[in-house]
């Protein structure tokens, strides 16, 4: 019987939790054609969650750029195919290390922000004072955030894919030799342009992931500060998750 | 239900996770009436406060304000008729992110006044609070004292009809009590509005209010004008006021009030 109560309980809890996206997910969309748009305050988020996520990001960008270079080396010294380093760099990046490596630094940075931002608010009652202040805290406070962040995301990952390449293109001219030439064509002649929107679209949807979540973790965050934590550290968890599974449906529907 | 109530509840019940909060609650405000909702902690003071500023939805049970049910409007009305609405929350509620004097005008500035306008209505209004040339800190350099009425200026500042007061008094020193107290008696006969306030503090009681309701255990128990406060007889209500231990009202293990058989 106790067995069965905390089965019940535990599964309560998951569809309370499960729940609160799609219920703010319905208001975000309800809201989404009538002004107030609060457009200074979509383009200060925009600052927050693109220009200083830029540090973080493109140091990411780099490294594995690099790294994939080192790595595509030892595979392909094997049977000589060297050459084909840039390639896999390239494609590597636009199609998935670049939109899934910066989504996840931007969930880790942007998400607990927007969670513990929005989860003190409530707990200090700011946000119950925003509606006795004659303004929609989910305009005022969720919607900027979620444009934002579904906007820069992809302006994030194509500057991590040009960095991440970059930083292949120098570890495989410098440390291993390759002809600067050679790279350079290879990396751009086996690409399509669909490798480069694949990877903005999944962008733009990680963005969403990240904002929905983050968003509504913090706007129903309850408990005080204990709540806040929780509930930010729920943001991340659950927007790394969805990131990553949503790369994986995405990709199966591209590529099909 | 009177028509000429500011602000009329009826059958109001609210339950959370199976325990009743508010059970039945019926209750009429008066224009110009100044309101004071006392109880115990945990008596579901501040659960009516939400209910009736709608941020939380009773489960049944009609609440008007001016006549009206919010509830039953788009949110885009409800935030319209929010605009006659002053609110001092228990912690001020200031906003983090701005400084004081957009915080004060922060109504003014969504109603569209000027910036240059809604800085001189702010600078006004936290002179009438007692705190001139503030308008520029930030919330965080502000003591509690000051957190409230710079929250009492943004209350007013838009000059609502109806101000509603959660707990205003608590976790302040007793002079700043008095100037807080003074501050609410003074802006009710000035500006002759309506006010629903929440507390503890008989003090407040006995200088502010012209009714008194007691919440006990999710209901209205007593309700009296204030010049008959010490002639209620009542042991709950005279435990309350008296402020003691020993009495009908006991205190169980999980905090809940509960009246000794």
């Amino acid at each position: 019987m106790l067995a069965l109560q905390a089965i019940g309980a535990a599964a309560q809890r998951l569809a309370y939790a499960v729940g609160l996206y799609p219920l703010m997910m319905s208001k975000v969309l309800g809201r989404l054609h009538k002004p107030p748009w609060f457009f200074s305050l979509i383009i200060r988020q925009c600052e927050m969650v693109g220009v200083q996520s830029l540090p973080v990001v493109l140091l990411t960008a780099v490294f594995t750029g690099m790294v994939l270079a080192l790595q595509s080396w030892v595979a392909f010294h094997r049977f000589g195919a060297e050459s084909m380093i840039a390639t896999v760099v390239s494609l590597s990046m636009l199609r998935e290390l670049g939109p899934v490596l910066v989504g996840l630094m931007v969930a880790g940075r942007v998400g607990a922000s927007f969670a513990a931002e929005l989860g003190t608010m409530r707990v200090s009652e700011q946000i119950d004072a925003l509606w006795t202040l004659s303004t929609d805290p989910v305009r005022y406070l969720v919607m900027p955030r979620i444009l934002a962040a579904t906007l820069m995301m992809p302006m994030l990952v194509m500057l991590a894919d040009a960095i991440g390449m970059a930083g292949g293109y120098f570890i495989s001219v410098h440390a291993l030799d390759q002809n600067p030439h050679t790279y350079m064509t290879h990396s751009y002649d086996y690409l399509e342009l669909m490798d480069l929107y694949s990877g903005l679209l999944k962008a733009m949807v990680f963005g969403a992931i990240i904002g929905l979540v983050s968003c509504a973790e913090g706007y129903y965050c309850e408990g005080g500060a204990a709540g806040v934590g929780k509930a930010t550290t729920r943001a991340v968890v659950v927007s790394a998750m969805s990131i990553l599974i949503a790369d994986y449906i995405l990709t199966a529907w591209i590529f099909k | 239900m009177n028509p000429s109530t500011k602000i009329s509840l009826r059958g109001v019940h609210k339950s959370f996770k199976g325990r009743k909060v508010l059970d039945d609650i019926s209750l009429d405000i008066l224009p110009g009436e100044s309101h004071i909702v006392i109880g115990l902690s945990g008596a579901g003071k501040s659960v009516l406060l939400k209910c009736i500023l709608g941020l939380i939805k009773p489960d049944s049970g009609t609440i008007l304000i001016n006549g009206e049910n919010w509830f039953s409007l788009p949110i885009d009305e409800r935030l319209k008729r929010m605009a006659c609405v002053g609110v001092l929350f228990q912690g001020a509620a200031l906003f983090d992110s701005m400084p004081v004097w957009e915080n004060v005008a922060f109504v003014l500035r969504r109603q569209g006044m000027s910036k240059p306008e809604a800085r001189d209505r702010a600078d006004e209004m936290l002179d009438l609070v007692g705190l001139p040339g503030i308008g520029d800190k930030m919330p965080a350099e502000l003591s509690g004292g000051m957190k409230k009425r710079v929250g009492m200026a943004r209350t007013i500042c838009h000059k609502p009809e109806i101000i509603f007061y959660d707990e205003p008094l608590a976790g302040l020193d007793p002079v700043m009590s008095d100037v807080i107290t003074t501050l609410m008696k003074r802006l009710h006969e000035r500006m002759n509005v309506t006010s629903l306030t929440i507390a503890h503090s008989m003090k407040l009681v006995r200088e502010f209010s012209d009714r008194v309701s007691m919440l006990y255990e999710g209901r209205v128990y007593q309700q009296m004008s204030r010049d008959e406060i010490d002639q209620c007889q009542d042991p709950v209500f005279k435990q309350f006021i008296e402020g003691r231990a020993d009495g009908p009202i006991q205190l169980t293990d999980h905090g809940h009030d509960k009246e000794a058989t």
